[in-house]
């Protein structure tokens, strides 16, 4: 029992183990839902439901209308999900006993941590999804939009990543001659208790859901919270898979996002044929290009997307308040952006909704999914290998 | 738990998220002699994983196990 606590809270889970988990449980909650696991979209309605707190009208905002804003956000499935993770991720954070006020040293962390919020939250609304719905949740609904967001996204954190290796951008570190003394641990624990507080207060939540027949909020709550518990102790994240195979050739995130995408596709397609539902597809256009690369930069320039930044900042990572308010800015400005700047117009009108599964039959749809997530896994091998080669070489000459 | 030898020198990256732990801690070691000792300090959680294990991928061996104290880690890697 004392090793299965141990396993649970003190360790982090395997990423492959824990996306496999994820991608499950998305195309799970498609099955009962027909909606994906997504979190921008509702970040957006967030900016919207603030604007009209300011009294802005935005009724008439042609984005709105497409996300649809009703209700509150705790009225919406959406919001839902998103609370459900900010949650789940605070609960474990607090049952392992490793929250703590974080602040940057580096004082211009929480500049780039905003600007590239921004950038993130603007790039994910103009492609119509984040790395959830146009990603990891985006390729299992056979949404070509979502092929385009990766080579997209791929490109924009090439870049990013160039940028954090310059000195300007990543600053000195405090190199200290000799040793240091670590911080004095606190010998009372209190957070476990925490976040059994909150474990239970959130199944009196879940149970009101579902006994007042609200099932929809009760689904978006529970699977919300399973998603959060499994990004925070898991630690994955999306910003990595890209970002550090071009830094320091570190694979392990991007192979273990093919396999949940994998995993998750053969699922959904399964759950699509026996209940015949209508996969999410969004619309492939020039905007999901350029908003996928805006997304790779931002994400990196931010140190996170908006999924991983949800249970960093639960674990205090103050450096993930400016990105959270960046994402929020950035896409209540797309939103705005769309009709009233004319991106729709100028991007996304010529574009159209395609999804594999008309335009190839299940057997194509599956077959050519599965072939590219092989090719990005093979890549992904070829990268980290080559980095070490070189790395190796650049020793030897040293 | 204590280091063996003292650390020649001490990357304190507290508050630090990822991926400058990472990237810090290999560039600190690339500017060290070859078997001087670097303690690292580390609260980012995302960092308890990608640093030794990135430090062993680079080449670099640790000195000792990792300790765990509160909520950061320390690190002894031999340059």
């Amino acid at each position: 029992m004392k090793a299965m606590l141990h396993t649970i809270f003190q360790r982090h889970w395997n990423p492959y183990v824990v996306l496999l988990i994820a991608g499950l449980l998305s195309a799970l909650y498609f099955g009962l839902t027909s909606t994906v696991w997504a979190v921008t979209g509702e970040f957006t309605r967030l900016g919207g439901d603030i604007l009209q707190l300011l009294g802005v009208d935005v009724a008439d905002w042609q984005y709105y209308q497409m996300i649809k804003l009703q209700g509150a956000t705790w009225s919406r499935p959406d919001g839902w999900i998103v609370w459900g993770m900010f949650i789940g991720a605070l609960m474990m954070v607090l049952l392992s006993n490793s929250f703590k006020i974080r602040l940057p040293q580096q004082k211009r962390r929480y500049v780039q941590g905003f600007v590239g919020g921004i950038i993130a939250g603007f790039g994910a609304r103009l492609a119509l999804g984040c790395n959830l719905a146009a990603f990891f949740t985006g390729v299992p609904q056979f949404s070509l939009h979502s092929w385009i967001f990766i080579v997209a996204t791929g490109i924009g954190t090439f870049f990013g990543a160039k940028l954090t290796r310059t000195l300007w951008w990543k600053g000195r570190p405090s190199l200290l001659r000799g040793a240091a003394q670590p911080s004095k641990v606190k010998a009372r624990m209190i957070q476990p208790y925490l976040g059994a507080v909150i474990a239970i207060a959130y199944a009196g939540v879940l149970i009101y859901f579902f006994a007042t027949g609200q099932k929809l909020l009760g689904l978006g709550a529970l699977f919300g919270l399973a998603f959060g518990v499994l990004i925070e102790r898991g630690q994955i994240c999306f910003t990595a898979a890209f970002r550090d195979l071009f830094l320091v050739g570190r694979s392990l995130m991007a192979k273990a996002i093919i396999v949940g995408m994998a995993a998750s596709s053969v699922l959904t397609l399964v759950v699509i044929s026996i209940y015949d539902l209508t996969p999410v597809t969004q619309i492939a256009a020039l905007s999901t290009l350029l908003g996928g690369v805006l997304f790779g930069l931002g994400i990196v320039m931010a140190s996170g997307c908006e999924t991983g930044m949800m249970y960093r900042l639960m674990e205090g990572q103050v450096l993930f308040l400016p990105v959270f308010a960046g994402n929020i800015i950035g896409a209540t400005f797309l939103a705005y952006a769309w009709d009233h700047l004319g991106l729709y117009d100028a991007l996304v009108k010529h574009g159209e909704k395609i999804n594999l599964l008309d335009a190839l039959g299940p057997v194509g749809a599956i077959l050519s999914t599965l072939t590219m997530l092989a090719v990005l896994y093979a890549l992904t091998l070829y990268r980290e290998k080559n980095y070490h080669r070189n790395f190796e070489l650049n020793r030897g000459v040293k | 738990m204590q280091a063996n030898k003292e650390a020649d020198f001490t990357l304190d990256l507290r508050g630090e998220s990822c991926p400058y732990p990472v990237i810090y801690t290999l560039e600190a070691l690339q500017g060290m002699k070859k078997g001087e000792l670097l303690q690292v300090i580390t609260d980012c959680p995302g960092s308890f994983r990608n640093v030794p294990e990135e430090a062993i991928a680079h080449g670099y061996t640790f000195a000792q196990e990792p300790v765990k104290n509160g909520q950061e880690y320390l690190f002894y890697i031999y340059a």
